[in-house]
């Protein structure tokens, strides 16, 4: 271990000063690009600007780059002069996501926060030593513009929909288990899917307590609630929010009803095949305990908190109430207001519910606090990957904006990475790639409306290849690890990360997205 | 009202086998059995970021916790009573209720874990929210503890907390139910000290005449308390103060010696319950000596 400590921190200070080294002692080409840069860089506030600019720029051209400072959006330009390697700590973090849980686990357990401020700092340190102003810039644009109300929803979601218990006795038969999935894919969309299935995945395992084969009811649970059930709006899944975020309006997700609905249909028959064969394979009866407890929802006044969640995110993406800048980033007042209105509904939450309900629950904070650590490391080593894709064929990885060029091609590379790194920054990732491949250097506030209307099949493409394919494996989708664990402590064996993917989802995921394909890309 | 049966929670921490031992003295008044309790906080185990659940961590956990407790089960088996382990895994406070409703404990024994501000502000410290929710007994066990007083850190330490209970009263209903838990004391106290404070915000607006109407009828009640704790064959002695209440039984219990506290818990309204906490949760908070607070 303290090897790999050494090694970590060896690296730690190797990497600033490598890229320092290559920065200050950079051909003249280089530093013409960043000279180049300086002037066309737009959207930072002139002080920021004005310090960013390499010393050696003249005066007429750094005055010149805070006047423009003030005029315009987009600054794909820094993508153009950033090398691949910058983007080795996002690689390093999302690696650090897919193999600590599978070859240190404890390890992973209580120090993922550590690891996640390692690699987060291995981008910050040297990108800030290099880019100073800029690279705070883009830092603080990251955590305020991305980052925050990223959290602030999933929060608010996973704070409301953990104030709603379902008590009751139910009888697990393939009617009532496909029911069940039904009714989670349906909500996923509106509660999210972290809340859906927070909401379900108990009484679905109480239902089937006496059942002999629960796994692959958890494993389809995972598929449809956790997943692909949150494809409709912003809030069904985090990626999608992102889009939002990223200007993709509210209802246009609705776009993918058609995708979600193949995807869901063919899931739901074929696991109501499956659980009606095991269930008379099985002949197991509900054991009849004399104690049959009437369903009844409990903490149903979260739905208005949940309707307020929702009204806010879709408040913000219709009013324009102008923009006001903290810490020298711009951002919309309306999006500000949706963050505090976000906030109060989880507050209205805590407040108004019963600790009883969250205990039946068995709710804890611990869930979303490992969200907002791993973020904080996701948004910030993101950084330079998202500024290269958007340079377009400027950027280091115009390659793969290049090799991937065709909404077949958008569906299956976002979907294959969302697979096995977290899907919402790979969202992000072939959002970006998009905007660089179709609309290099324009600014994405009018680059997105385009990508939405004229190259719509791409958005889908990406959309649906990042939502479905975050069921492939365990580290697909954050709510995925959730089931698992709640599964497992409650007695159902689950397959391992391996026998997950061999098992179940190349056998019902991979066939219901080939044919997703042929209908739409 | 009687302590036959009693559930220790215990984290493993140091002393806790100490804590266990002052404990059985109860044996005096009626004690019979001991439930055992750990419990596996779900955050140490469950939720793996990305992973899932510590199968074998759990079980290893339990593994320790079982083997330690089979050790504590023969000392207890020595002093000629039973016991019985439960180990959990879950949402420590709602496990500790859950465990105490099913095994029908008529006292929870648990230690007192100091937390940041900010989990003091919201959720209070882990046994000031069992106490606030239980509707049986609830003892704060405090068998090392450090405190302030006169500017100076002390250290002391409870190993004879049934010598000289201090029961402070409101006439409540629970301050009811307090005295008739303490009268089960027989064989154990050698004397109760029974406290009434009449309250600073009471005692402002009264003119000399009715305070000390007010002071007659609270010591004739305080006579009264006296009297019901002897006749269940117990000494006892009746303190009346005016003043702060809390600051009041934290001086009386350090000026007469008191070993531990005995309350009534204090009914308030569920938003000052819940984050203000009313007289009883400050006492358990702040005082040095174990608090017993019944509902």
């Amino acid at each position: 271990m303290k090897r790999v400590i050494f090694v970590l921190v060896l690296y730690l200070i190797i990497v600033p000063i490598k890229w320092t080294t290559a920065h200050a002692s950079g051909t003249e080409a280089d530093f013409f690009k960043h000279a180049d840069y300086a002037q066309n860089s737009r959207c930072l506030p002139a002080p920021v600007l004005a310090a960013a600019v390499p010393a050696a720029v003249d005066g007429e051209s750094a005055a010149h780059a805070a006047v423009e400072a003030d005029h315009g959006h987009g600054h794909a330009n820094l993508g153009e002069v950033l090398p691949l390697w910058s983007c080795i700590p996002f690689v390093g973090m999302l690696l650090s996501i897919a193999l600590f849980p599978l070859l240190a686990p404890e390890f992973w357990h209580h120090h993922f926060g550590k690891v996640s401020a390692f690699w987060a700092a291995t981008l910050a340190v040297p990108f800030l030593a290099a880019f100073k102003g800029l690279a705070l810039y883009e830092i603080l644009h990251i955590i305020l513009a991305d980052y925050v109300p990223f959290i602030i929803l999933l929060w608010s979601l996973y704070t409301v929909s953990g104030g709603i218990l379902l008590r009751g006795t139910l009888r697990g038969t393939p009617i009532l288990n496909t029911g069940i999935l039904l009714i989670g894919t349906l909500l996923a969309s509106w509660m999210g899917t972290t809340g859906a299935a927070m909401l379900l995945i108990r009484p679905f395992l109480r239902a089937n307590a006496h059942r002999k084969n629960r796994t692959f009811m958890v494993v389809f649970f995972i598929f449809l609630v956790a997943n692909v059930g949150g494809s409709l709006t912003p809030l069904g899944d985090p990626p999608l929010f992102l889009g939002f975020l990223h200007g993709v309006s509210f209802f246009w997700t609705l776009k993918i009803l058609p995708h979600m609905l193949v995807v869901s249909i063919l899931l739901l028959v074929i696991y109501f095949l499956l659980d009606t064969y095991h269930y008379r394979k099985e002949g197991v009866k509900a054991p009849d305990d004399g104690v049959k407890e009437p369903l009844k929802l409990v903490g149903t006044h979260n739905f208005i908190f949940l309707a307020g969640i929702v009204g806010s995110v879709l408040m913000s993406g219709i009013v324009d109430w102008g923009e006001v800048t903290t810490l020298g980033i711009h951002r919309a007042l309306q999006d500000w207001v949706r963050d505090g209105l976000l906030i109060g509904m989880g507050i209205l939450s805590m407040v108004t519910t019963s600790i009883t309900i969250r205990e039946g629950n068995d709710f804890t904070w611990f869930p979303i606090l490992e969200v907002a650590y791993l973020f904080i490391g996701i948004f910030i080593t993101m950084i330079p990957c998202l500024l290269i894709l958007k340079a377009g064929p400027k950027g280091e990885l115009a390659f793969l904006i290049q090799g991937v060029s065709r909404p077949v091609h958008y569906f299956w590379v976002t979907g294959a990475l969302s697979a096995f790194l977290d899907n919402a920054p790979t969202y992000l990732t072939f959002f970006n790639t998009a905007l660089g491949s179709f609309f290099a250097g324009m600014p994405e506030a009018e680059a997105v409306p385009l990508l939405m209307t004229e190259k719509a099949v791409y958005l889908q493409a990406i959309s649906t290849g990042a939502v479905f394919f975050g069921a492939i494996s365990y580290i697909g989708n954050a709510p995925n690890f959730m089931v698992r664990s709640i599964a497992e402590e409650a007695g159902t064996p689950m397959p391992s990360f391996f026998g997950y993917i061999l098992r179940f989802s190349l056998l019902f995921l991979i066939p219901s997205f080939v044919i997703v394909t042929l209908l739409f890309f | 009202m009687r302590i036959e049966k009693v559930l220790f929670h215990t984290r493993f921490r140091d002393l806790a086998f100490n804590a266990l031992e002052v404990l059985l003295e109860l044996k005096k008044a009626g004690l019979q059995e001991v439930v055992l309790t750990y419990v596996i906080p779900r955050e140490e185990v469950a939720f793996v970021p990305y992973g899932g659940y510590l199968k074998d961590a759990a079980e290893q956990m339990e593994e320790v916790a079982r083997l330690r407790f089979e050790q504590w089960q023969e000392f207890i088996s020595s002093k000629g009573l039973r016991s019985k382990v439960r180990i959990e895994t879950g949402t420590l406070n709602a496990k500790i209720l859950a465990v105490a409703e099913e095994e029908k404990v008529d006292l929870i024994v648990t230690g007192r874990k100091k937390r940041s501000a900010f989990e003091k502000v919201y959720v209070g410290s882990h046994v000031l929210d069992i106490l606030r929710r239980s509707v049986r007994p609830v003892l704060m066990g405090k068998y090392m503890v450090q405190y302030e007083w006169a500017g100076e850190v002390l250290t002391r330490v409870n190993d004879h907390i049934f010598d000289r209970p201090l029961l402070a009263t409101d006439w409540s209903k629970p301050s009811e139910n307090a005295l008739e838990l303490i009268k089960s004391f027989k064989g154990l106290a050698r004397k109760v000290l029974v406290v009434h404070n009449v309250g600073a915000k009471i005692s402002k607006g009264l003119d000399v005449a009715a305070l000390r109407a007010l002071e007659d009828e609270s010591q004739r009640r305080l006579d009264d308390y006296c009297g019901r704790i002897e006749e269940a064959g117990l000494s006892a002695e009746s303190y009346l103060s005016v003043g702060k209440t809390t600051l009041e039984i934290l001086r009386q219990s350090r000026e007469q010696k008191a070993t531990m506290i005995v309350m009534g818990r204090t009914g308030k309204d569920w938003f000052q319950e819940y984050w203000l906490g009313g007289v009883s949760h400050r006492v358990a908070e702040v005082s040095e000596l174990p608090v017993l607070l019944v509902p």
